[in-house]
């Protein structure tokens, strides 16, 4: 162990190119980690707090339907339920009803959410969105809508709105409301075409009571999609006791994005892990055989004094060991600095021309960084390893040098 | 004498082989060694001393032929088995690099012993004790660059003797010495083996250790052209 730390610092820059082979891929590899964690997150967060929930249960399909989602006679069957089982955090109703806005001339096809703005609260992060105006009461007659819709229409708080509210079971229903205010989130699409009404106010467009097209669900110790087996759990046994009229839909089926995100995130990892993780491996059989050739000599005396094969392979790959380890480790930890310090000062605002994208395609602006501690202790076990392996083929030849020969070599 | 017979070799031959052209460095050699002797091989450059002592050493084996060391035909071992019987049997000094540049000289008397799994305090205590028996025990903690061509030697044989081996082999120890400090070594290998019944057998042209060996060999052109005790 001595004699191999000598060995490693007799030629500080080779080891040093060593280490880094090692420590530039373990990096690499938890600050992607860190950005597919935080940007999942962010998706995940952003689906099922705004809109989704984790799960909800909605009246199971029938024909003709077209865009509207069936509507639920008796939604306190179902709240009941709810209140009986384990593992549920939040839950609320929700009327979800196509219609079409318009102003003057203007007109939009538009979503409008019945909510009840005090049950959301505390879950949704719709009241900080709001830029204008306030946001809603259940008691109120109004509506909150999107920035982009506001433009369209061209409207302003204060400002009132027609809209025709179409449900197949009910038929057509129309409001005059006021804006109450104006929201601002990073996904366009729904800044253009989901509109937020107290419940009442889109029970009565809907000419529905008591009615709700979703019960909306969360459940309890849930922060990203790496929790989704106790949103399973919870599905599995709503199914089991739910008459059959109604359907459960988990964050998988509603917000599709976030799984399809991971379906293509984790083979991009895993290939991106396999460059690194093939270079730094390159980088380190190439430093290996250098110092094995240099020591040529020196490994034909250790050899002729009696040394057996295992012996000098377990030398060579000592050293290797030591600097892999010690790679991997400092690695890791500038990897998980990096997501810390960043994580520290709330996030990486993303410059203006890439947030507009960004926010288009229904996206945070802000990079936030996330790992886990399996990521990071994975991508810096599996990188040490890969580098001992590396330096096996070196070592092996090492152990294989004629005695008389490598002892007359000139370097 | 045939009690205490340590080597024998049988019609060794040696044919080296670089590309087509074959050199033939050893002719049928047949050499009885004894434990205690103190022996010399001389003969012309090229003649074939050190193919003879690599063979002797089990550092490379021959193209026919046999060596029996302490009754047992080398030419069965395996690779690992003729490394262990180098590490127990057989001390080598060569004519330099002798010794591992990043270990200490007392590390470097060790290492054999390290190689033989003995545990540190003793192996650290027995190459203090050779050390000090030598009289070189003042340089135990520096490293070979820091001492003199000599001294180095000098330290070859410690590690040499230190794990006590049926035979020392010596190739041209003396070659890289002037002549004060080779009569310093000769002497020292003497004491070595009349003291202790150290056995060696060297590979030389220089003639102050020929004119101090028990017994000579002469090789030419790989073949034994002379061999008397003395
Ligand atoms: N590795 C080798 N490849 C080819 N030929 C070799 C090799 N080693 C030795 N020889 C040849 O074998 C013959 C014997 O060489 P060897 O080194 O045993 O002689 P030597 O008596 O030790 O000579 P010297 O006194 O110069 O050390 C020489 O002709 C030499 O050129
Ligand atoms: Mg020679």
């Amino acid at each position: 162990m001595k004699a191999a730390i000598r060995h490693l610092k007799r030629n500080r820059g080779r080891s040093i190119l060593t280490l880094l082979a090692v420590l530039i891929p373990v990096y690499s590899l938890v600050v992607m980690f860190g950005l597919a964690g935080g940007n999942l997150r962010d998706m995940f967060d952003t689906a099922t707090r705004l809109d989704t929930g984790h799960l909800q249960i909605r009246h199971a399909e029938r024909r003709g339907m077209g865009s509207a989602l069936p509507l639920i006679k008796d939604p306190d069957e179902i709240i009941s339920t709810l209140d009986r089982i384990e593992g549920i955090a939040w839950r609320t109703l929700r009327l979800d009803l196509p219609a079409i806005a318009s102003v003057g001339e203007r007109s939009q096809a538009i979503v409008v959410q019945g909510v009840v703005p005090e049950e959301i609260d505390p879950i949704s992060s719709m009241r900080g969105l709001i830029l204008a105006g306030r946001y809603l009461t259940s008691k109120d007659e109004g509506v909150v809508i999107g920035e982009e819709l506001a433009k369209l229409l061209k409207i302003d708080v204060g400002d009132e709105m027609v809209i025709l509210g179409v449900h197949p079971e009910t038929g057509v229903g129309a409001l005059k409301v006021p804006i109450l205010g104006i929201y601002s989130t990073p996904a366009a699409a729904m800044g253009r075409t989901i509109i937020q009404a107290p419940l009442d106010v889109a029970r009565r467009l809907a000419h529905s009571i008591a009615g709700a097209t979703a019960v909306v669900v969360r459940v309890a110790g849930v922060t990203g999609p790496w929790d989704a087996r106790r949103i399973d759990r919870v599905v599995a046994e709503l199914r089991a006791i739910l008459p059959s009229d109604y359907e459960v839909l988990d964050w998988r089926r509603l917000a599709p994005q976030v799984a399809s995100y991971m379906a293509i995130i984790k083979p991009a990892l895993f290939i991106f892990a396999a460059v690194f993780f093939g270079l730094g491996a390159l980088v380190v059989l190439n430093t290996v055989y250098l110092s094995v050739i240099e020591r040529t000599r020196e490994l034909g005396l250790i050899i002729s004094l009696g040394a057996s094969q295992w012996r000098v392979i377990r030398m060579i790959l000592l050293e290797a060991g030591i600097l892999s380890a010690t790679g991997a480790v400092y690695g890791a930890l500038a990897g998980v600095s990096l997501v810390w310090i960043v994580e520290a000062f709330g996030g990486l605002p993303l410059p203006a021309a890439f947030s507009s994208m960004m926010k288009a395609i229904g996206m945070n602006p802000v990079l936030h960084l996330r790992v886990s501690f399996s990521q990071v202790a994975l991508s810096a076990a599996a990188m040490a390893g890969v580098a001992v392996i590396a330096a096996w083929y070196p070592a092996r030849r090492a152990s294989r040098l004629e005695p008389v020969e490598a002892m007359r070599y000139v370097g | 004498m045939s009690d205490n017979r340590l080597i024998e070799t049988e019609g060794l031959h040696k044919v080296y082989r670089t590309g087509t052209v074959e050199t033939p460095a050893l002719r049928g050699v047949d050499l009885e060694l004894h434990s205690g002797e103190f022996t010399a091989i001389a003969g012309p450059s090229g003649s074939g001393k050190s193919t003879l002592l690599h063979l002797l050493g089990g550092l490379d084996r021959p193209t026919s032929g046999e060596t029996f060391l302490e009754g047992r035909a080398m030419s069965k071992l395996s690779k690992d088995e003729l490394a262990k019987l180098r590490l127990t049997r057989i001390g080598f000094v060569f004519q330099a690099y002798n010794l591992i540049p990043v270990l200490t000289v007392l590390e470097n008397t060790a290492f054999v012993l390290e190689l033989q799994g003995v545990v540190r305090a003793e192996r650290i205590e027995r190459a203090r004790k050779i050390l000090a028996e030598l009289g070189i025990e003042q340089y135990a903690d520096r490293y070979p660059n820091r001492i003199s061509g000599g001294e180095q030697q000098r330290v070859a044989v410690a590690r040499a003797v230190v794990a006590g081996p049926s035979i020392v082999l010596a190739d041209e120890p003396t070659a890289n010495l002037d002549s004060g400090t080779s009569l310093e070594l000769i002497d020292l290998m003497r004491r070595l083996n009349s003291e202790k019944g150290a056995t060696f057998l060297f590979a030389t042209h220089d003639s102050r250790l020929l004119d101090r060996v028990s017994r000579l060999i002469t090789l030419e052109d790989g073949r034994i052209t002379s061999d008397e005790t003395r």
